[in-house]
């Protein structure tokens, strides 16, 4: 088959799959649609004018002057009552908080204190305001902070990878840098914008505070107008809200449709539809792919309609790309695993929290810390923000999209026959069946191999989820869980390969051979990981985080690290051996808790 | 309407889920996401709020410093954060690239009282979580400072605020808003949303898998049959719900009103649930039934979040405790609701069975 051909087979199937979509939406769907559709921008643009009421009368304030009165009504979480002060004291276990004369008293409980927190945060608010009004503005804000941004020059590849700021010794004597000194030219002390522009921005950024999220926390202070130059309250990074509510219009079209294509191959299972189809001259590939190509183009053209619509510049597809590629081979797999309509859904629901925790959250520390880049979406809130990344940022947030989406896609032509399709076996079994299809029982080194250096991609995405997931925790704690939590992801990432073999041809495997297996996995994953690392490099590593994950692949010789996974897989495959499907979990545990002490012991220096 | 015949329709659909075990997944999910939210939310506040941070270490942050005025200085010694150094601008941006500081400030000698701003220059590392952390913490040193040059500038303001003292208190539960305001809600919504999706399921599949013909050449009928799974997904509410409510409980999260929370809860599935169940013996294909319900879900959320006194906002104030005698209204409302659509769903479902499948 010349390579037109299978361009003509694809194009073919393609229109067929248009054909078949609008067939079922336009009997009775497309109205309703329509309509849908309108309604929701108009009830978007609506509730976005109205606000969000989900907490609305939490706390219960009384006060005695109307002017306070007039202060706080502004925020829908007081319901407030004016009364004369005698009352207010005389009831005052009704309300969280009373203000009398000027004073405010609180009940001593979670409500009231949180209350009160609350309170002060709106009286902030109410003091920036005032003091942004002043005729003399430097009396109102008399302190400026302008920061300036260092680039450390420590990166992972010296001596001390994965440093800290130094918080040692209390020593008295200033600290003395070791490289050469550049001279640093001293700021000048005025300040370069005029009161009246300062004022205005103040004043903008005022009304930027008052959104939902920020009520949470403090620290998504108001973003400063004037770039670097901030006043001290706008110090702490600013969270990038609106290019994130930017984001998720960018994504949510993109589940839609991915649902679509999901649904479709699910429709060829229904009554060994796909028969038809699969006896016909085209293949797994043609078909596959045929289905795929009209979601894929109207995801892309949808994602360009709304770059075109928000007038943002057209690259923000470049980062959307390997999403849209994840999300289909995703939503492949997903339609030809689950046995019946319940368990796409509760496996699409699953799979699209877990992507969106995966693409969304970090893209939140966008303004914060390299981590964020792990997600492409936050390249997509950097270009709505108007800034530029490198080619290498652009590689260490995608390339795992484009690495696992080929895997996905591959696994999913394999295994698209008669058989696999229309099988209704458990989901568990299914997976089981699905990689053993992907293996080959003819040349059981190489396919072993494959799946080893293939399955790192998944392993880092795993391991890239937790390490957002732990960062957040105090230290010591943040640590160890992520000691453990990337040995066992990756403990059973190896696993799979040489225990589909165990179980689905155990004749296969003699004793030696099983050691020999867990030597062609270790090496096999052991390169996959040098590679991946040396493309995605620098980004991450340069954390004490990034040194735990990416340990086994650091400076040291690649002896011990061989062994380490060597030793692990060979635990499992023990097992596995020894008792079949029933030794698998033991065998994953002891395998993790070895790994976690090997990792412990390079990294805290346990055991020493 | 024979109750044995919806009990039965109940039960193979509920042994059907308990079979798949995909359910499991179901709760797993929700497990996640208010693991990931928790999280997400300590972190912030952990990383943002220098007094719980402070719980955890007692180490000093080297900060050089570049300048004559002693206010500042002074200010920072108090705050205990920081160690000091005085140092001149180029040696002390030097030992911060090499990381050897955590951060530069340079202050210059502007008055307390002069008609221009003080203006500090801050050197801190770029991109770096853990000069995010100090900049935070040198920030409430900031606002001191800014508090006490706006205290020796009062005389020149010449619009006054309204005064209010607070009390001194302990740290508040930064939690508060997050876990009763939005956790909550969205935790016990969830069961609603999946019994929903699933009622779609169950409907369509009947349809597709051509099953509905044998189900009902049985002494069914038709109304007995979606009856039958709207229990069954109905049921699984209270049960999801329930265990919320148990594992926030045993977290040590006091809910009040736990049996009216449950009672409003399972209304407003209902309601769902029935919105579904039309919507799937309309189109009788998951797909456009799945599409269209879903997207009528999201105006139909949007719409009710923007009015006050929504089921969402309810749950947060009966879970604090604050809600008044407006909560049996809502309550009675959607049960109106929920007897409106029960009688559309029910007189729809006797009109579909008279007409052949695939009709």
């Amino acid at each position: 088959m010349t390579l037109l051909q299978f361009l003509g087979q694809i194009a073919t199937l393609a229109r067929w799959e248009i054909k078949r979509t609008f067939g079922i939406m336009g009997k009775s769907m497309l109205p309703a649609a329509v309509i849908l559709f309108v309604l929701l921008i108009a009830v978007t643009g609506f509730t976005a004018e109205r606000g969000l009421h989900l907490q609305d009368g939490l706390y219960r304030i009384g006060v005695d002057d109307q002017k306070l009165a007039a202060i706080f009504g502004g925020d829908e979480r007081f319901s407030i009552d004016v009364s004369d002060s005698v009352t207010l004291v005389e009831h005052r276990t009704d309300y969280d908080i009373v203000i009398v004369e000027g004073q405010a008293y609180i009940q001593r409980n979670d409500r009231g204190r949180s209350a009160l927190k609350t309170l002060q945060r709106d009286y902030q608010q109410y003091l920036d305001s005032v003091y942004s009004q002043q005729q003399d503005l430097f009396a109102a804000y008399p302190l400026w902070i302008d920061l300036q941004e260092v680039k450390s020059e420590i990166d992972f590849s010296a001596t001390a990878s994965g440093q800290t700021i130094s918080v040692s010794p209390a020593s008295t004597a200033p600290p003395v840098p070791e490289g050469p000194i550049v001279q640093v030219p001293e700021p000048d002390p005025g300040v370069a914008i005029s009161p009246e522009d300062l004022r205005q921005g103040l004043q903008e950024s005022l009304g930027q505070q008052q959104d939902q999220l920020a009520r949470y926390s403090d620290l998504v202070g108001p973003e400063s107008p004037f770039g670097s130059f901030k006043t001290p309250s706008q110090l702490s990074p600013p969270l990038p809200f609106d290019s994130i509510i930017l984001v998720f219009l960018f994504i949510f079209p993109l589940y839609f449709t991915s649902q679509f294509y999901m649904m479709s191959i699910m429709q060829e299972r229904l009554e060994r539809k796909g028969e038809v189809l699969l006896s016909s001259p085209a293949g797994a590939p043609a078909i596959i792919f045929g289905k795929a190509l009209p979601y894929f183009i109207g995801m892309l053209a949808i994602s360009a309609g709304i770059a075109l619509y928000l007038q943002v510049p057209l690259e923000i597809l470049l980062p959307l790309f390997p999403v849209i590629l994840f999300f289909l081979a995703n939503a492949l797999l997903i339609g030809m695993a689950s046995r019946s309509f319940k368990e796409l859904s509760f496996i699409s629901i699953f799979f699209s929290t877990v992507a969106t925790s995966y693409l969304f959250f970090p893209s939140i520390f966008a303004n914060v810390h390299v981590i964020s880049l792990v997600s492409p979406l936050t390249l997509v809130v950097l270009t709505l923000q108007g800034e530029a990344y490198t080619l290498s940022q652009y590689l260490f947030s995608t390339s795992l999209f484009f690495l696992t989406s080929v895997t996905l896609f591959y696994v999913g032509i394999v295994n698209f026959k008669e058989e696999r399709l229309f099988s209704q076996a458990g989901i568990l079994r299914r997976i089981r069946e699905f990689v053993s299809t992907s293996l080959s029982e003819k040349h059981p080194w190489v396919s072993l191999f494959a799946i080893n250096a293939f399955v790192v991609p998944f392993v880092f995405m795993m391991q890239m989820l937790l390490l957002v997931l732990f960062f957040n925790l105090p230290m010591p704690l943040s640590l160890i869980l992520l000691i453990v939590s990337a040995a066992f992801v990756e403990e059973i990432a190896k696993s799979v390969g040489i225990c589909t073999f165990l179980l689905e041809s155990p004749h296969l495997f003699s004793w030696a051979r099983v050691v020999l297996g867990a030597a062609v996995t270790a090496a096999a994953f052991l390169f996959a990981e040098k590679l991946l690392l040396f493309v995605t490099l620098t980004q991450i590593t340069e954390s004490v985080f990034g040194s735990i994950l990416f340990l086994s692949s650091g400076a040291l010789t690649l002896v011990l690290p061989f062994l380490l996974h060597f030793i692990g897989v060979l635990i499992v495959a023990s097992f596995v051996k020894f008792t079949g499907a029933k030794g698998y979990i033991p065998g994953i545990l002891l395998a993790t808790i070895v790994h976690s002490l090997y990792n412990g012991y390079f990294i805290l220096g346990w055991l020493m | 309407m024979n109750v044995r015949n919806v009990f039965l329709v109940m039960k193979k659909d509920l042994s059907g889920l308990g079979k798949e075990r995909t359910i499991v997944l179901a709760i797993l999910l929700q497990l996640f996401v208010a693991l990931f939210s928790s999280f997400l939310m300590v972190g912030l506040t952990s990383m943002y709020d220098p007094s719980s941070l402070a719980r955890y270490s007692v180490v000093k942050y080297q900060v050089g410093y570049v300048g004559e005025s002693p206010d500042l200085r002074d200010l920072l010694q108090k705050s205990n954060q920081f160690q000091i150094y005085s140092m001149d601008l180029s040696t002390a941006v030097a030992a911060l690239t090499e990381r050897k500081l955590s951060a530069v400030v340079y202050v210059p000698d502007t008055g307390m009282d002069a008609d221009d701003p003080v203006k500090i220059t801050l050197y801190s590392l770029q991109n770096d979580i853990q000069s995010t952390i100090v900049n935070v913490q040198l920030k409430e040193v900031f606002l001191d400072y800014e508090e006490k040059l706006r205290e020796t500038r009062s005389g020149r303001l010449d619009l006054l605020p309204v005064t209010v003292e607070f009390p001194a208190s302990r740290s508040a539960p930064g939690f508060y808003e997050f876990i009763y305001g939005l956790l909550i809600p969205l935790l016990l919504f969830m069961p609603a949303i999946i019994s929903a999706a699933l009622i779609i399921d169950l409907v369509t599949e009947e349809y597709q898998h051509h099953t509905l013909e044998t189900l009902l050449s049985t002494p069914m009928t038709m109304t007995e049959v979606v009856w039958g799974k709207i229990v069954a997904c109905l049921v699984l509410v209270p049960v999801q719900a329930g265990c919320w409510l148990l594992l926030l409980t045993l977290n040590r999260i006091a809910i009040a009103n736990m049996l009216q929370i449950l009672l409003l809860v399972i209304t407003s599935s209902m309601v769902l649930i029935l919105i579904g169940a039309l919507t799937a013996l309309y189109y009788r294909e998951r797909t456009a039934a799945q599409f269209i319900f879903s997207t009528a879900v999201v105006v139909l959320m949007l719409l009710v979040l923007a009015f006050p006194n929504n089921p969402l906002n309810l749950i947060a104030l009966l879970a604090t405790g604050s809600a008044g005698i407006e909560q049996w209204v809502i309550l009675g409302g959607s049960l109106l609701v929920c007897g409106i659509l029960g009688f559309i769903t029910h007189a729809f479902a006797t009109r579909v069975s008279t007409r052949a499948p695939g009709e």
